[in-house]
């Protein structure tokens, strides 16, 4: 039987260059490519940073829309696509967490979720998925820093004011926690 | 500056995951311009983040994709989308039946194809025999009509009275033979009508004598011609006569060889 699918697979892989030039000329299938192939690597790290699955989703197509709407200032000599993707998740999942809303909710849902964990109920469990799966591997002195840095988005300064740490022992055991990040992922 | 001791302080890790404050940020892209192993060590990282990231990814809800494009709808470029050669692969179902249905109709135009070009041949093939054919007829036709002319001609010389006519019946033992001659005594024109002459051998040809005062005179080869053969003109002519000779004539009679002979009267 006639399989169109294998061409079509070879067909639709773009060198990153290339995906980058009909980006930023608006095509549609260019950016279809984009959603269909990092849409679950970025909603994973929103996952991560918001906590919760359907605010992520929500997050995620604002995020996309951004992607889509700042293309053009995206600029291949300071990195990889993918790496300016996904400081843009993080930044806006951070800005996400940091609103009124997410914060009177957030008070509800550990109502709500200590009444599921009673009941037994299996939730999606953050610290299963994605890079906070990683960075669960590190000892807590290191996870509590990146968490605080990387998942919530403070600075060394405020890190350093809320565990009541000296600004440079945050700074080395920052960098100490990131060396050790990189040993996992980069092997 | 130790560069690769840089390079281990956690930096590029804290600058790729935007974790870098605006003074580091600077430092880092400063001296990534002048250290190329500083930029394989971003690019490094940045590669196995990417990695990781697309191992650990989650599915999104579908509906978001579907609502991500309804809201940016207007903001796409179709001139951009006919450049694309790639197709979403939820679009494969049709495509499918579209592949088939075109090996179905190729299949099927190579089959006209071939019962056309036998088609053509058969009729290309009936076309050069019908050329060859009308060709053939209109030589036929002009020669005919060269004939039918000829024979005319030959008409209008044998009913016109300036012409004599002299019967030239052939001798003893070839009395089976006759020829005739018609001779415009004051043009000294002289024709030929061969009635009855049998066909020569290949190295013979029968030769017109005109007897001028007792002596032959050549008159001319008689070649095979439709009608009224023209011969040379003769003047003063008691008689005529026509014998065998070789092939080509000879400047004398073979008179062992006279097959007719006639006089002319008056």
């Amino acid at each position: 039987m006639y399989k169109p699918n294998l061409l079509l697979e070879v067909a639709t892989k773009y060198s990153e260059s290339e995906l980058v030039r009909l980006l930023q000329k608006r095509g549609e299938q260019a950016f279809s490519y984009l959603y269909d192939n990092y849409s679950g690597a970025l909603l994973s790290i929103i996952f991560n940073i918001v906590k919760d699955e359907e605010l992520a989703n929500d997050v995620l197509q604002e995020v996309f829309v951004k992607i889509w709407r700042q293309a053009e200032s995206y600029d291949s000599s300071k990195g990889r696509l993918f790496t300016w993707m996904l400081n843009i998740a993080r930044n806006a999942s951070i800005d996400t967490i940091r609103s009124k809303s997410y914060q009177n909710s957030q008070k509800n849902r550990e109502l709500s979720e200590n009444v599921y964990s009673a009941a037994g109920v299996e939730q999606l469990q953050v610290d299963q998925i994605g890079l906070r799966k990683i960075v669960h591997q590190l000892k807590e002195e290191y996870r509590v820093l990146i968490d605080l840095s990387y998942f919530q988005g403070f600075t060394q300064d405020e890190i350093s004011k809320m565990l009541d740490i000296p600004l440079g022992t945050v700074k080395t055991r920052l960098r100490t926690a990131l060396i050790q990040l990189r040993g996992i992922i980069q092997p | 500056m130790n560069i690769q001791a840089y390079i281990e302080s956690g930096i590029i890790e804290s600058y790729v995951l935007g974790m870098a404050d605006d003074q580091e940020r600077a430092e880092l892209e400063q001296l990534s311009r002048k250290h190329p192993e500083i930029r394989a060590a971003i690019e490094a990282f940045e590669l196995s983040l990417e990695q990781t990231a697309l191992q650990n990814a989650m599915p999104p809800a579908p509906s978001i994709k579907k609502d991500l494009f309804v809201q940016l709808e207007s903001e796409f470029n179709p001139a951009t989308e006919a450049k694309l050669v790639s197709m979403p692969t939820a679009q494969t179902g049709w495509l499918r039946y579209v592949a088939a249905a075109s090996v179905i109709l190729l299949v099927v135009s190579a089959a006209t194809n071939v019962y056309f070009y036998k088609q053509f041949r058969e009729a290309s093939n009936q076309y050069q025999a019908l050329l060859v054919e009308k060709t053939s007829l209109l030589a036929q036709n002009e020669a005919l009509q060269t004939k039918g002319l000829d024979l005319y001609n030959g008409m209008l010389i044998m009913s016109d009275p300036a012409f004599t006519k002299i019967s030239m019946p052939g001798i003893k033992t070839e009395e089976n033979k006759l020829a005739t001659v018609f001779w415009d005594k004051k043009k000294n024109e002289v024709y030929l009508l061969a009635n009855r002459l049998p066909q020569t051998s290949k190295d013979t040809q029968y030769q017109l004598w005109a007897i001028v005062e007792g002596k032959p005179v050549d008159a001319g080869m008689i070649d095979t011609c439709s009608g009224l053969c023209k011969m040379k003109n003769i003047s003063n002519a008691s008689a005529f006569a026509i014998t065998l000779e070789k092939r080509g004539g000879s400047p004398t009679p073979n008179l062992n060889q006279l097959q007719v002979i006639g006089n002319v009267n008056g």
